[in-house]
């Protein structure tokens, strides 16, 4: 949290040759309401990925299982955990509660999430990511890798921009902090 | 002295100033403490209760009912042919895929040719995995209602049927119930209300998920898989490609030399040395 403690007082910034723009619209208020459209769009991404996996118990691990990387004894508990943080995790952010926590954590389950996908592309194994559903085997003419990648990469910036400025507008951090 | 005693002064107002400072940023400390762990405490508490919730919500891999003349240790599948046939080709298949439709349209007479002539035993694994890539319902639908072909003693035929009326992957027509027993009109015998209730209630839901769940835990990953006595011929074995022809030449020269086993009721299951079981089925299809 450290990093706020500066943020509403910036003498030095004319100073600053790269970014200083960039981080005055990020300390001002308008840096608050980005971070409430990036906090909505984190949460409705895992709020999707949950939702949609969340009807078929079978499908969520089977899903997991195609990675071929955990043993079958932790296919289940993943598989079946998963879709139940991700909605955890959309709802916090609907809210704003401990939105640095949550970051943090989207952060991690991102990073793993993109290496599981890298480590089957370069395993040669065909599957789907499983990410909004679906998942398993398909066609090897029906990878989609690099999307899947890009996309988590995507989502993986959010989620960072939320640890750098977790304090945003219309969230219960700033409720508790009043 | 004057000087000396407003220093005093101030660092005592300083002192006051920088404790509550202090005290507050602690407080600020605290309260960060208690929402982070609040939320990583939900995080943990959603994780807990997803396994668990889903643990009960998901259908057990061996099902509590299985259609009438199933085989195999959880009576995963169904016989078709004679059980004493001197070769048997194992064949994974989803009602969803296409590539399923093109080798039954291409394979099924000649299929059912050997059936007929005890040259062939065939055991289906019905599965039903396309949903999960396709939205839809038409794969594990179509599935129990192979179930309840089955059950009634008509999967051949009903199989066939099914096949021959196939939709584009994307079309899912057997998600629509009404269609899946408006196909079973032309086959007589199968068109009965135990029939259409087993198709409308799903009967063989739990049965269709635990077949799904083994082919899942297989080495299999694509339908149509074809195995003639346990060896690959789909698309081809070892260098020749599947053909009708070539299927009758293989499984001639797997039989070479050996008796041909006892052709049933036009390939009809429950086969006759079904080991069926005995635990799940209390009755057999009377239809058969």
């Amino acid at each position: 949290m450290a990093g706020q403690q500066d943020a509403p007082s910036h003498p030095h910034t004319a100073t600053r040759p790269v970014g200083g723009a960039l981080r005055r619209v990020a300390d001002g208020p308008a840096g608050e309401w980005i971070g409430t459209v990036v906090r909505l769009a984190l949460a409705v991404v895992w709020g999707w990925a949950g939702l949609a996996k969340i009807s078929d118990p079978a499908e969520a691990a089977q899903a997991v299982r195609a990675y071929e990387i955990l043993p079958e004894s932790l296919v289940k508990p993943v598989g079946y955990a998963l879709p139940f943080l991700e909605v955890a995790l959309a709802v916090l952010l609907l809210i704003g509660l401990g939105v640095r926590v949550v970051a943090v954590v989207s952060a991690l389950l991102l990073l793993t999430f993109i290496a599981g996908i890298t480590s089957a592309w370069v395993r040669g194994i065909s599957i789907d990511c499983g990410c909004f559903g679906g998942g398993g085997t398909v066609d090897a003419s029906q990878t989609e890798y690099l999307q899947e990648i890009l996309r988590d990469t995507g989502f993986l910036l959010l989620a960072a921009w939320l640890v750098y400025r977790p304090r945003t507008r219309l969230s219960a951090d700033a409720w508790l902090a009043a | 002295m004057s000087e000396k005693n407003r220093d005093g002064k101030r660092t005592a107002r300083e002192r006051m100033q920088e404790e509550r400072a202090a005290q507050e940023a602690k407080a600020r400390r605290n309260k960060k403490l208690i929402v982070g762990g609040s939320v990583l405490a939900v995080i943990a508490v959603a994780a807990v209760v997803g396994v668990m919730v889903q643990n009960n919500r998901s259908k057990p891999e061996t099902p509590v009912a299985a259609p009438a003349g199933t085989i195999g240790d959880k009576n995963l599948v169904i016989p078709v042919g004679s059980a004493n046939a001197p070769s048997t080709l194992t064949v994974y298949e989803d009602p969803r895929c296409p590539a399923c439709g093109a080798f039954e349209r291409e394979f099924g007479p000649t299929i059912d040719q050997l059936e007929d002539q005890g040259k062939l035993f065939v055991n289906y694994h019905i599965v039903s995995f396309i949903d999960r890539a396709v939205p839809g319902k038409g794969s594990r639908y179509g599935a129990n209602a192979l179930g309840c072909a089955q059950d009634a003693g008509h999967f051949r035929d009903y199989h066939d049927v099914l096949y021959r009326n196939q939709p584009d992957e994307t079309n899912d027509a057997f998600g629509n119930k009404a269609t899946l027993i408006a196909l079973a009109k032309p086959i007589p015998g199968l068109d009965t209300p135990a029939f259409q209730a087993c198709v409308n209630d799903n009967a063989f839901s739990g049965w269709v998920s635990a077949v799904q769940q083994d082919f899942d835990k297989s080495n299999f990953k694509s339908t149509p898989t074809v195995l003639l006595n346990g060896g690959p011929v789909y698309p081809k074995m070892g260098t020749e490609e599947i053909t009708p022809a070539n299927l009758v030449k293989w499984v001639d020269a797997a039989n070479q030399g050996k008796p041909l086993g006892t052709p049933g009721t036009n390939g009809q299951s429950p086969a006759p040395t079904s080991t069926a079981s005995e635990t799940n089925n209390p009755s057999p299809g009377t239809g058969g």
